[in-house]
Protein backbone atom coordinates (compact mmCIF):
# COMPACT_ATOMS: atom_id res chain seq x y z
CA UNK A 1 0.00 0.00 0.00
CA UNK A 2 1.46 3.39 -0.99
CA UNK A 3 -1.55 5.52 0.03
CA UNK A 4 0.37 8.75 0.54
CA UNK A 5 2.64 8.76 -2.12
CA UNK A 6 0.20 10.79 -4.13
CA UNK A 7 -2.23 11.53 -1.88
CA UNK A 8 -1.57 15.05 -2.06
CA UNK A 9 -1.43 15.94 -5.27
CA UNK A 10 -4.43 13.24 -6.04
CA UNK A 11 -6.48 14.82 -3.30
CA UNK A 12 -6.32 18.53 -5.00
CA UNK A 13 -7.00 17.04 -8.62
CA UNK A 14 -9.84 15.01 -7.49
CA UNK A 15 -11.24 18.02 -5.41
CA UNK A 16 -10.73 20.71 -8.71
CA UNK A 17 -12.08 17.96 -11.32
CA UNK A 18 -15.00 17.31 -9.29
CA UNK A 19 -15.65 20.85 -8.69
CA UNK A 20 -15.15 21.03 -12.59
CA UNK A 21 -17.02 18.60 -13.95
CA UNK A 22 -19.93 18.46 -11.42
CA UNK A 23 -19.87 14.61 -11.86
CA UNK A 24 -18.54 13.54 -8.63
CA UNK A 25 -21.60 14.09 -5.46
CA UNK A 26 -19.71 12.97 -2.27
CA UNK A 27 -21.03 14.05 0.93
CA UNK A 28 -21.65 17.94 1.20
CA UNK A 29 -20.17 17.53 4.98
CA UNK A 30 -17.02 15.58 5.00
CA UNK A 31 -17.97 12.51 6.97
CA UNK A 32 -21.57 12.57 6.56
CA UNK A 33 -24.44 11.48 4.29
CA UNK A 34 -25.80 14.38 1.93
CA UNK A 35 -29.02 15.73 3.18
CA UNK A 36 -30.33 17.10 0.59
CA UNK A 37 -33.37 15.46 -0.36
CA UNK A 38 -32.54 16.75 -4.36
CA UNK A 39 -28.92 15.40 -4.05
CA UNK A 40 -30.19 12.21 -2.46
CA UNK A 41 -32.24 11.27 -4.89
CA UNK A 42 -29.76 12.59 -7.88
CA UNK A 43 -27.25 9.75 -5.81
CA UNK A 44 -29.78 7.04 -6.03
CA UNK A 45 -30.51 7.21 -9.28
CA UNK A 46 -27.22 6.84 -10.02
CA UNK A 47 -26.01 4.25 -8.10
CA UNK A 48 -29.11 2.25 -9.24
CA UNK A 49 -27.65 2.13 -12.86
CA UNK A 50 -24.82 0.53 -10.97
CA UNK A 51 -27.05 -1.77 -8.70
CA UNK A 52 -28.55 -3.24 -11.79
CA UNK A 53 -25.98 -5.01 -12.78
CA UNK A 54 -23.55 -5.50 -9.77
CA UNK A 55 -26.27 -7.00 -7.19
CA UNK A 56 -27.55 -10.38 -6.80
CA UNK A 57 -30.67 -8.93 -7.98
CA UNK A 58 -29.02 -8.15 -11.48
CA UNK A 59 -27.06 -10.92 -11.63
CA UNK A 60 -30.16 -13.31 -11.94
CA UNK A 61 -31.82 -10.77 -14.38
CA UNK A 62 -29.17 -9.00 -16.27
CA UNK A 63 -30.38 -6.21 -18.32
CA UNK A 64 -28.47 -6.53 -20.89
CA UNK A 65 -28.12 -10.22 -23.24
CA UNK A 66 -24.46 -9.68 -23.86
CA UNK A 67 -23.01 -9.19 -20.46
CA UNK A 68 -19.87 -12.11 -19.21
CA UNK A 69 -22.02 -13.42 -15.87
CA UNK A 70 -18.90 -15.10 -15.29
CA UNK A 71 -16.79 -11.84 -14.79
CA UNK A 72 -19.84 -9.85 -13.07
CA UNK A 73 -20.11 -12.34 -10.17
CA UNK A 74 -16.49 -11.20 -8.90
CA UNK A 75 -18.00 -7.81 -8.46
CA UNK A 76 -21.29 -8.65 -6.93
CA UNK A 77 -22.60 -5.63 -3.78
CA UNK A 78 -25.18 -5.81 -1.49
CA UNK A 79 -26.96 -2.48 -1.43
CA UNK A 80 -27.90 -2.91 2.16
CA UNK A 81 -24.40 -3.46 3.55
CA UNK A 82 -23.09 -0.11 1.23
CA UNK A 83 -25.60 2.05 3.04
CA UNK A 84 -24.58 0.46 6.43
CA UNK A 85 -20.84 1.55 5.53
CA UNK A 86 -18.85 4.42 6.07
CA UNK A 87 -19.38 5.50 2.47
CA UNK A 88 -23.19 5.40 2.36
CA UNK A 89 -24.29 8.06 0.81
CA UNK A 90 -21.86 8.29 -1.77
CA UNK A 91 -22.19 7.63 -5.76
CA UNK A 92 -20.40 4.92 -7.12
CA UNK A 93 -18.69 7.32 -8.98
CA UNK A 94 -17.25 8.91 -6.96
CA UNK A 95 -14.62 6.33 -6.86
CA UNK A 96 -15.29 4.84 -9.93
CA UNK A 97 -14.20 6.98 -12.24
CA UNK A 98 -15.26 7.72 -15.77
CA UNK A 99 -13.93 4.47 -17.04
CA UNK A 100 -17.72 3.49 -15.66
CA UNK A 101 -19.57 6.08 -16.87
CA UNK A 102 -20.43 3.38 -20.27
CA UNK A 103 -20.52 -0.05 -20.46
CA UNK A 104 -19.17 -2.08 -21.37
CA UNK A 105 -16.55 -0.67 -18.94
CA UNK A 106 -13.56 0.70 -20.66
CA UNK A 107 -10.92 -1.78 -20.63
CA UNK A 108 -8.44 0.17 -18.23
CA UNK A 109 -11.49 1.63 -15.87
CA UNK A 110 -9.72 0.07 -13.07
CA UNK A 111 -7.03 2.04 -12.99
CA UNK A 112 -9.62 4.97 -13.00
CA UNK A 113 -10.54 3.87 -9.30
CA UNK A 114 -9.75 6.99 -7.27
CA UNK A 115 -7.18 5.61 -4.14
CA UNK A 116 -8.41 6.16 -0.63
CA UNK A 117 -5.99 8.57 0.06
CA UNK A 118 -7.46 10.91 -2.85
CA UNK A 119 -9.84 11.57 -0.09
CA UNK A 120 -8.25 10.05 3.02
CA UNK A 121 -5.10 12.51 2.36
CA UNK A 122 -4.47 13.42 6.09
CA UNK A 123 -5.51 10.13 7.61
CA UNK A 124 -3.56 8.04 4.91
CA UNK A 125 -0.33 9.77 5.67
CA UNK A 126 -0.34 9.15 9.45
CA UNK A 127 -1.68 5.39 8.67
CA UNK A 128 1.34 5.08 6.43
CA UNK A 129 3.81 5.14 8.65
CA UNK A 130 2.51 2.76 10.88
CA UNK A 131 1.73 0.31 8.10
CA UNK A 132 5.21 0.40 6.84
CA UNK A 133 6.02 -0.80 9.73
CA UNK A 134 3.35 -3.59 9.79
CA UNK A 135 4.26 -7.39 9.44
CA UNK A 136 2.02 -7.29 6.25
CA UNK A 137 4.04 -4.19 4.40
CA UNK A 138 7.41 -6.04 5.41
CA UNK A 139 6.47 -9.20 3.95
CA UNK A 140 3.91 -8.32 0.97
CA UNK A 141 4.74 -5.04 -0.25
CA UNK A 142 2.35 -3.29 -2.44
CA UNK A 143 0.41 -6.40 -2.98
CA UNK A 144 -1.37 -5.68 0.49
CA UNK A 145 -3.22 -2.06 0.34
CA UNK A 146 -6.07 -0.45 2.49
CA UNK A 147 -8.79 -2.64 0.58
CA UNK A 148 -6.86 -5.92 1.66
CA UNK A 149 -8.49 -5.22 4.86
CA UNK A 150 -11.00 -2.23 4.33
CA UNK A 151 -13.75 -3.26 1.90
CA UNK A 152 -14.99 0.38 1.05
CA UNK A 153 -18.35 -1.08 0.66
CA UNK A 154 -19.06 -2.79 3.65
CA UNK A 155 -16.52 -1.12 5.77
CA UNK A 156 -17.53 1.26 8.80
CA UNK A 157 -15.22 2.82 11.57
CA UNK A 158 -15.13 1.95 14.83
CA UNK A 159 -16.68 5.31 16.07
CA UNK A 160 -19.76 4.66 14.17
CA UNK A 161 -20.31 1.08 14.87
CA UNK A 162 -19.91 1.83 18.68
CA UNK A 163 -21.21 -0.74 19.83
CA UNK A 164 -17.61 -3.07 20.77
CA UNK A 165 -19.12 -6.52 20.19
CA UNK A 166 -20.20 -5.43 16.45
CA UNK A 167 -16.80 -3.73 15.91
CA UNK A 168 -14.92 -6.98 17.08
CA UNK A 169 -17.03 -9.30 14.53
CA UNK A 170 -16.46 -6.89 11.67
CA UNK A 171 -12.46 -5.82 12.37
CA UNK A 172 -11.39 -10.03 13.14
CA UNK A 173 -13.54 -10.62 10.21
CA UNK A 174 -11.25 -8.57 7.62
CA UNK A 175 -8.23 -10.96 9.74
CA UNK A 176 -9.85 -14.35 9.38
CA UNK A 177 -11.19 -14.11 6.03
CA UNK A 178 -7.16 -14.61 5.05
CA UNK A 179 -5.89 -16.00 8.30
CA UNK A 180 -8.77 -18.75 8.80
CA UNK A 181 -8.74 -19.77 4.76
CA UNK A 182 -5.87 -21.43 2.70
CA UNK A 183 -6.83 -20.22 -0.35
CA UNK A 184 -6.79 -16.66 0.51
CA UNK A 185 -3.31 -16.95 2.36
CA UNK A 186 -2.07 -19.00 -0.43
CA UNK A 187 -2.69 -16.24 -3.05
CA UNK A 188 -1.32 -13.84 -0.63
CA UNK A 189 1.72 -15.57 0.03
CA UNK A 190 2.62 -16.46 -3.92
CA UNK A 191 4.18 -12.96 -3.25
CA UNK A 192 6.86 -13.98 -0.74
CA UNK A 193 10.62 -15.43 -1.76
CA UNK A 194 9.57 -18.71 -0.67
CA UNK A 195 5.78 -19.75 -0.28
CA UNK A 196 4.75 -19.77 3.14
CA UNK A 197 2.07 -22.06 4.68
CA UNK A 198 -1.10 -20.88 6.58
CA UNK A 199 -0.05 -21.48 10.75
CA UNK A 200 -2.87 -23.12 12.44
CA UNK A 201 -5.14 -20.33 14.52
CA UNK A 202 -5.75 -22.59 17.56
CA UNK A 203 -2.04 -23.75 17.33
CA UNK A 204 -0.43 -20.17 17.25
CA UNK A 205 -2.90 -19.10 19.95
CA UNK A 206 -2.59 -22.42 22.26
CA UNK A 207 -0.72 -20.49 24.86
CA UNK A 208 -4.03 -18.24 25.15
CA UNK A 209 -6.32 -19.28 28.04
CA UNK A 210 -9.88 -19.30 26.23
CA UNK A 211 -9.09 -18.71 22.65
CA UNK A 212 -12.34 -18.76 21.60
CA UNK A 213 -13.90 -16.43 23.93
CA UNK A 214 -11.28 -14.11 23.38
CA UNK A 215 -11.82 -13.94 19.80
CA UNK A 216 -15.61 -13.42 19.82
CA UNK A 217 -14.69 -10.39 22.99
CA UNK A 218 -11.95 -8.49 21.18
CA UNK A 219 -9.99 -7.72 18.52
CA UNK A 220 -7.03 -9.21 17.25
CA UNK A 221 -5.55 -6.16 16.93
CA UNK A 222 -5.75 -5.51 20.76
CA UNK A 223 -2.68 -7.80 20.80
CA UNK A 224 -1.73 -7.58 17.18
CA UNK A 225 -0.53 -4.00 17.51
CA UNK A 226 0.80 -1.66 19.78
CA UNK A 227 -1.02 1.77 20.95
CA UNK A 228 -1.13 4.03 18.41
CA UNK A 229 1.57 7.02 19.15
CA UNK A 230 -1.33 9.43 16.72
CA UNK A 231 -4.09 10.26 18.88
CA UNK A 232 -6.54 10.57 15.91
CA UNK A 233 -6.05 7.28 15.37
CA UNK A 234 -7.93 4.66 17.84
CA UNK A 235 -5.37 1.79 16.94
CA UNK A 236 -2.24 1.80 15.36
CA UNK A 237 -2.21 0.25 11.59
CA UNK A 238 1.40 -1.53 12.76
CA UNK A 239 0.11 -4.87 12.47
CA UNK A 240 2.58 -7.29 14.88
CA UNK A 241 4.32 -10.80 13.78
CA UNK A 242 3.36 -13.47 16.87
CA UNK A 243 6.62 -12.92 18.49
CA UNK A 244 6.59 -9.06 18.12
CA UNK A 245 2.50 -9.21 20.01
CA UNK A 246 1.47 -8.82 23.17
CA UNK A 247 1.43 -11.42 25.43
CA UNK A 248 0.82 -9.80 28.80
CA UNK A 249 -2.96 -10.48 29.83
CA UNK A 250 -2.83 -7.97 32.68
CA UNK A 251 -2.67 -5.67 29.26
CA UNK A 252 -6.06 -5.97 29.15
CA UNK A 253 -6.77 -7.69 31.98
CA UNK A 254 -6.21 -4.96 34.80
CA UNK A 255 -7.83 -2.05 36.74
CA UNK A 256 -5.55 0.09 34.58
CA UNK A 257 -6.96 -1.99 31.26
CA UNK A 258 -6.00 -1.01 28.05
CA UNK A 259 -9.51 -1.96 26.75
CA UNK A 260 -11.26 1.23 28.16
CA UNK A 261 -8.98 3.33 25.55
CA UNK A 262 -8.76 1.01 22.51
CA UNK A 263 -11.89 -1.52 22.08
CA UNK A 264 -14.22 0.53 24.60
CA UNK A 265 -13.34 3.93 23.66
CA UNK A 266 -16.39 4.53 21.96
CA UNK A 267 -18.86 2.29 24.20
CA UNK A 268 -21.31 4.36 26.56
CA UNK A 269 -22.39 2.45 29.39
CA UNK A 270 -22.89 4.39 32.84
CA UNK A 271 -25.14 2.10 34.46
CA UNK A 272 -21.58 0.22 35.46
CA UNK A 273 -19.65 3.48 36.66
CA UNK A 274 -22.73 4.84 38.68
CA UNK A 275 -22.39 1.30 40.47
CA UNK A 276 -18.62 2.07 40.85
CA UNK A 277 -16.62 -0.14 38.76
CA UNK A 278 -13.98 0.34 37.13
CA UNK A 279 -13.60 0.36 33.52
CA UNK A 280 -17.45 1.33 33.52
CA UNK A 281 -17.85 0.67 29.92
CA UNK A 282 -16.35 -2.11 29.02
CA UNK A 283 -19.62 -3.74 31.40
CA UNK A 284 -21.68 -3.06 29.04
CA UNK A 285 -20.85 -6.24 26.85
CA UNK A 286 -18.61 -7.78 29.02
CA UNK A 287 -17.24 -9.06 32.47
CA UNK A 288 -13.27 -8.85 31.71
CA UNK A 289 -11.58 -10.59 34.79
CA UNK A 290 -9.31 -8.29 36.77
CA UNK A 291 -10.61 -4.73 35.02
CA UNK A 292 -14.30 -4.73 35.71
CA UNK A 293 -13.18 -4.75 39.26
CA UNK A 294 -14.99 -2.68 42.05
CA UNK A 295 -12.77 -0.62 44.42
CA UNK A 296 -15.05 -0.49 47.11
CA UNK A 297 -16.29 -4.50 47.52
CA UNK A 298 -12.40 -4.89 46.50
CA UNK A 299 -11.43 -2.65 49.78
CA UNK A 300 -14.24 -4.42 51.97
CA UNK A 301 -12.70 -7.69 50.87
CA UNK A 302 -9.05 -6.56 51.77
CA UNK A 303 -10.46 -5.18 55.06
CA UNK A 304 -12.18 -7.90 56.35
CA UNK A 305 -9.05 -10.57 55.28
CA UNK A 306 -7.10 -7.73 57.40
CA UNK A 307 -9.25 -7.60 60.58
CA UNK A 308 -9.10 -11.21 60.72
CA UNK A 309 -6.12 -12.25 60.47
CA UNK A 310 -5.12 -9.32 63.15
CA UNK A 311 -8.07 -10.49 65.25
CA UNK A 312 -7.12 -14.05 65.27
CA UNK A 313 -3.47 -13.34 65.66
CA UNK A 314 -4.57 -10.85 68.79
CA UNK A 315 -6.64 -13.39 69.86
CA UNK A 316 -3.90 -16.39 69.96
CA UNK A 317 -1.40 -13.59 71.13
CA UNK A 318 -3.18 -13.04 74.35
CA UNK A 319 -4.21 -17.40 74.56
CA UNK A 320 -0.34 -17.40 74.80
CA UNK A 321 0.18 -14.77 77.12
CA UNK A 322 -2.54 -16.15 79.91
CA UNK A 323 -2.11 -19.52 79.65
CA UNK A 324 1.86 -18.58 80.30
CA UNK A 325 1.06 -16.32 83.43
CA UNK A 326 -1.58 -19.38 84.25
CA UNK A 327 1.46 -22.05 84.22
CA UNK A 328 4.10 -19.80 85.97
CA UNK A 329 1.29 -19.23 88.70
CA UNK A 330 0.82 -23.02 88.91
CA UNK A 331 4.31 -23.84 89.12
CA UNK B 1 -3.28 -40.85 79.75
CA UNK B 2 -5.93 -39.04 77.75
CA UNK B 3 -8.91 -40.33 76.28
CA UNK B 4 -9.15 -40.75 72.29
CA UNK B 5 -12.25 -41.46 70.36
CA UNK B 6 -12.64 -42.18 66.46
CA UNK B 7 -13.82 -39.89 64.88
CA UNK B 8 -13.20 -39.51 61.61
CA UNK B 9 -13.20 -41.53 58.67
CA UNK B 10 -10.58 -42.20 56.29
CA UNK B 11 -12.74 -40.82 53.26
CA UNK B 12 -13.45 -37.68 54.98
CA UNK B 13 -10.23 -37.11 56.17
CA UNK B 14 -8.90 -37.70 52.71
CA UNK B 15 -11.67 -35.18 50.76
CA UNK B 16 -10.62 -32.52 53.90
CA UNK B 17 -6.97 -32.24 53.26
CA UNK B 18 -7.93 -32.07 48.77
CA UNK B 19 -10.29 -29.75 49.58
CA UNK B 20 -8.06 -27.71 51.67
CA UNK B 21 -4.95 -27.68 49.62
CA UNK B 22 -7.44 -26.89 46.31
CA UNK B 23 -8.99 -23.90 48.26
CA UNK B 24 -5.29 -22.99 49.12
CA UNK B 25 -4.08 -22.66 45.73
CA UNK B 26 -7.74 -21.21 44.20
CA UNK B 27 -7.26 -18.49 47.08
CA UNK B 28 -3.79 -17.36 45.44
CA UNK B 29 -4.31 -17.92 41.47
CA UNK B 30 -8.11 -16.32 42.20
CA UNK B 31 -6.46 -13.39 43.94
CA UNK B 32 -3.93 -13.29 41.15
CA UNK B 33 -6.56 -13.25 38.88
CA UNK B 34 -8.61 -10.59 40.46
CA UNK B 35 -5.94 -8.42 41.26
CA UNK B 36 -3.76 -8.47 38.38
CA UNK B 37 -1.01 -6.16 37.51
CA UNK B 38 -0.65 -5.14 41.13
CA UNK B 39 2.61 -6.80 42.20
CA UNK B 40 5.19 -9.16 41.43
CA UNK B 41 3.94 -11.24 44.58
CA UNK B 42 1.40 -12.74 42.42
CA UNK B 43 0.76 -15.47 39.90
CA UNK B 44 1.67 -14.42 36.28
CA UNK B 45 -2.26 -14.29 34.98
CA UNK B 46 -1.81 -16.56 32.12
CA UNK B 47 -0.24 -19.27 34.38
CA UNK B 48 -3.01 -18.34 37.12
CA UNK B 49 -5.86 -18.94 34.78
CA UNK B 50 -4.50 -22.62 34.00
CA UNK B 51 -3.57 -23.53 37.15
CA UNK B 52 -7.24 -21.80 38.44
CA UNK B 53 -9.02 -23.61 35.95
CA UNK B 54 -7.96 -27.36 36.76
CA UNK B 55 -7.91 -26.37 40.50
CA UNK B 56 -11.65 -25.23 40.15
CA UNK B 57 -12.98 -28.30 37.88
CA UNK B 58 -11.05 -30.29 40.65
CA UNK B 59 -12.81 -28.93 43.57
CA UNK B 60 -15.98 -29.48 42.26
CA UNK B 61 -15.29 -32.56 41.72
CA UNK B 62 -14.11 -33.12 45.23
CA UNK B 63 -17.30 -31.38 46.48
CA UNK B 64 -19.67 -33.97 44.47
CA UNK B 65 -17.41 -36.51 46.59
CA UNK B 66 -18.02 -34.76 49.77
CA UNK B 67 -21.65 -34.60 48.84
CA UNK B 68 -22.42 -38.44 47.57
CA UNK B 69 -20.68 -39.68 50.48
CA UNK B 70 -22.07 -37.47 52.57
CA UNK B 71 -25.39 -39.09 51.63
CA UNK B 72 -23.99 -42.55 51.46
CA UNK B 73 -22.52 -42.90 55.08
CA UNK B 74 -24.70 -40.18 56.60
CA UNK B 75 -22.39 -38.36 57.89
CA UNK B 76 -24.89 -34.93 56.45
CA UNK B 77 -26.59 -35.55 59.98
CA UNK B 78 -23.39 -34.36 61.41
CA UNK B 79 -23.71 -30.74 60.01
CA UNK B 80 -27.37 -30.28 60.83
CA UNK B 81 -28.24 -28.18 64.40
CA UNK B 82 -30.19 -30.03 66.26
CA UNK B 83 -33.16 -28.12 68.43
CA UNK B 84 -33.93 -27.42 71.16
CA UNK B 85 -31.24 -24.80 72.36
CA UNK B 86 -29.17 -24.89 69.38
CA UNK B 87 -29.10 -20.53 69.18
CA UNK B 88 -28.39 -21.01 73.22
CA UNK B 89 -25.66 -23.52 72.78
CA UNK B 90 -24.01 -21.56 69.87
CA UNK B 91 -24.04 -18.48 72.12
CA UNK B 92 -22.14 -20.84 75.11
CA UNK B 93 -19.60 -21.22 72.07
CA UNK B 94 -18.92 -17.96 71.18
CA UNK B 95 -18.32 -16.80 74.63
CA UNK B 96 -15.75 -19.59 75.30
CA UNK B 97 -14.24 -18.06 72.20
CA UNK B 98 -14.55 -14.80 73.63
CA UNK B 99 -13.85 -14.92 77.15
CA UNK B 100 -13.46 -18.76 78.63
CA UNK B 101 -10.55 -19.71 76.51
CA UNK B 102 -8.37 -16.72 77.83
CA UNK B 103 -9.57 -18.98 81.76
CA UNK B 104 -8.28 -21.83 80.31
CA UNK B 105 -11.85 -23.36 80.52
CA UNK B 106 -12.69 -26.54 78.96
CA UNK B 107 -14.51 -26.43 75.39
CA UNK B 108 -18.23 -26.51 76.41
CA UNK B 109 -19.11 -28.98 74.05
CA UNK B 110 -16.22 -31.23 73.45
CA UNK B 111 -16.75 -33.80 70.21
CA UNK B 112 -18.61 -36.99 70.60
CA UNK B 113 -19.42 -39.76 68.32
CA UNK B 114 -22.72 -38.79 67.72
CA UNK B 115 -22.19 -35.36 67.73
CA UNK B 116 -18.76 -34.62 66.06
CA UNK B 117 -19.32 -30.52 66.19
CA UNK B 118 -20.68 -28.22 68.83
CA UNK B 119 -23.56 -26.19 67.64
CA UNK B 120 -21.60 -23.39 66.43
CA UNK B 121 -19.40 -25.58 64.55
CA UNK B 122 -22.64 -27.56 63.06
CA UNK B 123 -23.84 -24.07 61.54
CA UNK B 124 -21.09 -22.37 60.47
CA UNK B 125 -20.09 -25.90 58.63
CA UNK B 126 -23.84 -26.02 57.07
CA UNK B 127 -23.57 -22.46 55.96
CA UNK B 128 -20.02 -22.88 54.67
CA UNK B 129 -20.44 -26.49 52.99
CA UNK B 130 -23.75 -26.46 51.89
CA UNK B 131 -24.28 -22.50 50.71
CA UNK B 132 -21.47 -21.26 50.17
CA UNK B 133 -19.08 -23.40 48.96
CA UNK B 134 -21.73 -24.64 45.87
CA UNK B 135 -22.23 -21.01 45.21
CA UNK B 136 -18.48 -20.77 43.74
CA UNK B 137 -18.59 -23.91 42.55
CA UNK B 138 -21.90 -23.29 40.54
CA UNK B 139 -20.37 -19.66 39.63
CA UNK B 140 -16.92 -21.23 38.60
CA UNK B 141 -19.18 -23.55 36.36
CA UNK B 142 -20.59 -21.18 34.62
CA UNK B 143 -17.27 -18.93 33.96
CA UNK B 144 -16.70 -22.33 31.90
CA UNK B 145 -19.83 -22.04 29.76
CA UNK B 146 -20.67 -17.84 29.98
CA UNK B 147 -23.44 -18.73 27.53
CA UNK B 148 -25.57 -19.93 30.70
CA UNK B 149 -25.29 -16.45 31.92
CA UNK B 150 -28.03 -13.95 31.21
CA UNK B 151 -26.37 -12.02 28.40
CA UNK B 152 -27.22 -8.57 29.92
CA UNK B 153 -28.96 -7.89 33.51
CA UNK B 154 -30.19 -4.14 34.02
CA UNK B 155 -27.66 -2.73 30.60
CA UNK B 156 -24.51 -4.72 31.93
CA UNK B 157 -23.22 -8.40 31.26
CA UNK B 158 -25.00 -10.97 32.86
CA UNK B 159 -22.00 -12.55 33.77
CA UNK B 160 -21.32 -9.81 36.46
CA UNK B 161 -23.55 -11.24 39.17
CA UNK B 162 -22.21 -14.66 38.29
CA UNK B 163 -18.36 -13.13 38.81
CA UNK B 164 -19.28 -10.68 42.22
CA UNK B 165 -21.06 -14.40 43.69
CA UNK B 166 -18.06 -16.17 42.65
CA UNK B 167 -16.04 -13.57 44.10
CA UNK B 168 -17.59 -12.85 47.23
CA UNK B 169 -18.45 -16.32 48.20
CA UNK B 170 -14.44 -17.18 47.36
CA UNK B 171 -13.85 -14.64 49.98
CA UNK B 172 -16.56 -15.77 52.31
CA UNK B 173 -14.37 -19.53 52.26
CA UNK B 174 -10.96 -17.98 52.27
CA UNK B 175 -12.19 -16.28 55.34
CA UNK B 176 -13.59 -18.97 57.26
CA UNK B 177 -10.26 -21.47 56.13
CA UNK B 178 -7.81 -18.22 57.82
CA UNK B 179 -10.41 -18.89 60.86
CA UNK B 180 -10.72 -22.80 60.59
CA UNK B 181 -7.16 -22.67 60.47
CA UNK B 182 -6.92 -20.72 63.36
CA UNK B 183 -9.49 -22.61 65.66
CA UNK B 184 -7.46 -25.94 65.05
CA UNK B 185 -4.75 -24.66 66.84
CA UNK B 186 -7.23 -24.67 70.03
CA UNK B 187 -7.42 -28.23 71.14
CA UNK B 188 -5.93 -29.75 73.79
CA UNK B 189 -2.60 -28.97 72.65
CA UNK B 190 -2.02 -26.30 69.39
CA UNK B 191 -1.28 -29.50 67.03
CA UNK B 192 -4.12 -31.98 68.77
CA UNK B 193 -6.41 -30.93 66.39
CA UNK B 194 -4.26 -31.35 63.32
CA UNK B 195 -3.12 -34.35 64.16
CA UNK B 196 -6.82 -35.64 64.09
CA UNK B 197 -7.45 -34.61 61.38
CA UNK B 198 -4.81 -36.99 59.60
CA UNK B 199 -5.24 -39.90 62.08
CA UNK B 200 -8.96 -39.86 62.75
CA UNK B 201 -8.41 -39.87 66.69
CA UNK B 202 -9.75 -37.22 69.21
CA UNK B 203 -8.05 -36.49 72.09
CA UNK B 204 -9.26 -35.11 74.73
Amino acid sequence: MRPSTKSLFAALAFTALAAASGAGIAAEVKGAAPTDPALIEKIRKSNAECYACHTEAGLKNPPRADMDLAALTKFIHDPKQFDGSNHTGMECKVCHGQGYVAFPHAPEAKKSISECGECHATKALRVETQFEASVHAKNLKDAFTCQTCHDPHVYKVAAKVGDPRKIVAQDNAMCVDCHNSDLRYSAFSTALPTKKVRPDLYATHDWLPNARLHWSAVRCIECHTPVSPVKSLATSHEILAKDKSDKACVTCHSQDSALATRLYRYASTNVGADLGFANAQVLGSAYVVGATRNPLIDRAVIGLFGLTVLGLLGHGAVCVVLALIRRRRTS
Amino acid sequence: MSHRIYLLPPWLRLWHWTNAALIIVLAVTGASLHFAGEGGYLVPFSLAAKIHDIAGVALACAYGFFVLANIVTGNWWQYVPKPPGVLARCLTQARFYAFGIFRGEPHPYPPTVEANFNALQAVVYWFIMYLVVPTVVVTGLIFFYPELAPTKIYGLDGLLPVAMLHYIAGAVVILFMVAHIYLGTTGVRPTSLFKMMITGWHEE
